[in-house]
């Protein structure tokens, strides 16, 4: 049994993991999902096969070869959901999660250890930033001492480890920890995604002001999608309107929303409007769209009436429109047209002439009948969504901004030794090689400064 | 006081500075000698900072919201915030040459902005219903000041290029620490004077001395491995901001409408910068790819921004195209 396993797993140890652990294959794989990406921002998405068949032409081919039937073989007019642009992610995160296991967590271990201490002079010989201080030579007075240097150290914010004559300082350890809580947050994003696309749904419901509804028609589900959230309750809309500013434009729109459990009982009611959704069992309604549903209106003595409007595409921009009959065999009739919801409609007559115009609340003659307008009544457009994967995915935000934040720090390491009268001091950082320099070359003469107060004579000056 | 009056002084006031203090630079750098022009350049800088500052602080006190609604506010948004990290980054270097490569992309800006574009796409307009939030705030101040970040350290970068043409260069600065140990060929002697100003790009300048000097003393950076490090620390705060611009995105599209991620053509470039400089940030730590390759991704990186910043609001369409060329 051992041996049938070993030869895989020695060939997944030796080859598999390393080669993806390979910062090249990150670095190819990040520039990849780039490059591939702009693909989806410059071709249209998710639109009919008639609208590519328009813009991508087989006679003459943009650049030559995209037409519309290479555009839909390769899936370019839906990028994000192609099994190459997937495979990619998934290469990603694999990449990613081997990382993050075979490189950087192992790598903490070093840090780990407090007694990181250079014993020999040589060592320091290494280092860009280094230098020696040495006894004068008539050996009159003392030299720079690691004592000297540990209130510097301090002063700058160092941790300090000494043993006798060696000494190591560092700070900044967070940011050799940063990249690891990067890298997690990266994964816990995915994973939170991965959830999200497995479990969610989205639905969509455009619902007339006063009425109530059952989330029904779901546009889009994961296989794993749990739709039960909905039963056992709906939702009553007992308002929509819009806020217009003075110069006509929209300023918000406005649902009032009351959810209802199975016997009608209000359970909770609130004010939506866009950027402030309502939540109710993992279900999110958010205001999306509207519409004008119908006007009421009243001809002469009549009862209240109400005639339903429909949205005319056709004439461009968001109009609506209904034909009002003005003789009981519908010979004579009007069109009512509405553009917003401020209360304005206009008046068209059989020849499609504009005749009159009239607002909410008055009333107008036409062909001898007296038609008030009541009400116009909106529609609220929602789009209803779950998503499992949401606490994932913020967790996974949360990680990642503390990571890359925690990534800018430099972690700075100094490192002294004194040995036979002499004092070695040198350091080094990972990121800010510059303020780091101008750091230790402070340091050293502050140290300096010390070595040549403690002289008696500044004979030996020049040589340190 | 008429803050429109005012605005206008100050866009033109901007660039008139911009432009005296990019033609400063560049004398500057062509005759180093003349050292008490750094003192003028950096001044400029710090007066095309203010004006911009003051200008956005009025739009904010005429329109009563945040001045980020259109093209003419984000613009001068973003030469405040290049400014701003031109000192930052000038500061941490103590290099003229910073101002060379940015002052000359601030008057560009500020030049389109207060001269090219039509009054009518100056003017502040009101915020359609989606940017009624407090996320606009967040989410966009972050984002232009994450690209003003990366267009600087990008811009550190092509000056790196230029400076090191024709050499093979190894890098400093990375997360795992490269390049902190001594060249072979070149000892250097402490007594060199460490803070008095230096000539030529006003930083350090090597001083080989003999190499059978025995006391041990420290190798400056040169010129090339200062704009390199600070070009790398610049996109190391630069790809911070991006980040938590983009979460900030996400979390205020999911609460607005339920979607972190719906994959619009400013999001997705977003996405690609990001990946850019992530890939930049990789490449500096990666064995093979030292010197000036990653230089030249940050490079890429630059005209990545751009695209992200103006071009998909060329094409159109999508959720970020309120109020721009619209």
């Amino acid at each position: 049994m051992k041996t049938w396993m070993a030869a895989p797993k020695r060939y997944f140890k030796k080859e598999i993991v390393p080669l993806l652990a390979d910062l090249r294959l990150a670095i190819a794989l990040l520039l990849a999902i780039a490059l591939f990406s702009i693909a989806g921002t410059v071709i249209e998405q998710g639109q009919s096969l008639a609208f590519y068949q328009a813009n991508y032409p087989e006679h003459p081919a943009l650049f030559g070869f995209l037409t519309w039937k290479v555009l839909l073989a390769a899936g370019l007019d839906h990028v994000y959901r192609t099994w190459w642009y997937l495979s990619l992610l998934i290469l990603f995160g694999t990449s990613l999660t081997t990382c993050t296991f075979s490189r950087q967590l192992p790598a903490l271990r070093w840090f780990s250890r407090t007694w990181n201490f250079y014993s020999q002079p040589r060592q320091f010989q290494k280092f860009a930033l280094s230098a020696e201080f040495q006894p004068s030579a008539n050996g009159s007075a003392g030299v720079a001492a690691i004592a000297d240097l540990m209130p510097l150290l301090k002063q700058r914010r160092y941790k300090i480890f000494q043993d006798g004559e060696k000494l190591y300082a560092h700070k900044g350890i967070v940011g050799r920890i940063g990249p690891i809580v990067v890298h997690v947050g990266m994964l816990v994003i995915l994973l939170g995604g991965m959830i999200g696309a497995m479990t969610g749904f989205i639905a969509q419901e455009i619902v007339p002001s006063g009425e109530t509804f059952h989330i029904k028609n779901v546009t889009d589900g994961g296989p794993f999608a749990n739709l039960s959230v909905l039963q056992d309750w709906s939702v009553k809309v007992d308002r929509f309107w819009i806020d217009y500013l003075p110069s006509g434009e929209i300023d918000q729109f406005y649902s009032t929303l009351s959810v209802l459990d199975k016997d009608g009982q209000t359970i909770d009611r609130q004010t939506i409007h866009v950027n402030k959704p309502l939540q109710y069992n993992g279900v999110t309604l958010y205001q999306a769209d509207w519409s004008i549903a119908a006007v009421r209106l009243k001809l002469n003595n009549s009862p209240l009436l109400q005639l339903p409007m429909a949205k005319l595409d056709s004439l461009g921009g968001r109009i609506w429109g209904t034909f009002l009959p003005l003789k009981p065999d519908l010979s004579d009739g009007v069109s009512l047209i509405a553009r917003d919801m401020q209360g304005l409609l206009l008046v068209y007559d059989m020849q499609g002439k504009l005749i009159s115009t009239v607002r909410k609340g008055m009333s107008v003659e036409i062909h001898g009948v007296k038609v008030a307008i009541a009400d116009i009544i909106g529609s609220t457009g929602l789009q209803i969504k779950a998503d499992p994967g949401i606490p994932v995915v913020y967790l996974g935000f949360g990680l990642l901004m503390v990571g890359v934040v925690m990534s800018y720090v430099s972690h700075s390491q100094i490192w002294a030794l004194q040995h036979e009268g002499a004092l070695y001091v040198g350091g080094k950082t990972n990121r800010a090689q510059v303020v780091f320099e101008r750091e230790f070359l402070s340091l050293l003469d502050q140290l300096d400064r010390q070595d040549v107060e403690a002289r008696s004579s500044d004979d030996q000056l020049a040589s340190v | 006081m008429d803050l429109v009056a005012l605005q206008g002084i100050l866009d033109n006031l901007s660039f008139a500075v911009l432009l005296v203090t990019m033609l400063v630079y560049w004398v500057g750098a062509a005759f180093p000698q003349a050292s008490y022009l750094a003192g003028i350049g950096t001044s400029g800088m710090a007066i095309a900072n203010l004006s911009t500052a003051v200008l956005l602080g009025a739009r904010w006190l005429e329109a009563g919201y945040f001045p980020l609604s259109n093209l003419y506010e984000s613009l001068f948004f973003l030469v405040w915030g290049i400014t701003t990290m031109h000192l930052v980054a000038e500061n941490m270097s103590g290099s003229r040459l910073v101002g060379v490569v940015t002052a000359p992309v601030a008057m560009a800006i500020t030049a389109f902005a207060a001269l090219t574009l039509p009054d009518p796409m100056q003017a502040s307009a009101p915020l359609v219903p989606a940017l009624k939030s407090n996320w606009l705030m967040m989410h966009v101040s972050v984002m232009m000041l994450s690209y003003a970040t990366l267009m600087v350290g990008a811009l550190l970068a092509i000056a790196f290029l230029v400076v090191t043409r024709g050499q093979n260069v190894e890098l400093r600065g990375s997360s795992v620490g490269t390049g902190s140990y001594r060249e072979r060929s070149y000892q250097l002697h402490r007594a060199d004077p460490v803070d008095a100003p230096t000539q030529g790009g006003g930083t350090a300048v090597l001083n080989p001395v003999a190499t059978s000097e025995m006391t041990l003393s420290p190798q400056r950076l040169s010129l090339a491995d200062t704009l390199d490090n600070i070009s790398y620390r610049v996109i190391g705060l630069g790809f911070p901001l991006l980040t938590i611009g983009i979460i900030a995105g996400a979390v205020w599209a999911n609460e607005a409408w339920g979607s972190y991620w719906s994959w619009d053509p400013k999001e997705t470039w977003a996405m690609i910068t990001w990946l850019v400089f992530a890939a930049y940030l990789h490449s500096r730590i990666t064995k093979g790819w030292q010197g000036r390759r990653p230089a030249m991704l940050a490079a890429a990186g630059f005209v990545v921004v751009w695209i992200c910043y103006l071009g998909v609001n060329l094409l159109g369409k999508g959720l970020h195209s309120y109020g721009w060329f619209l």
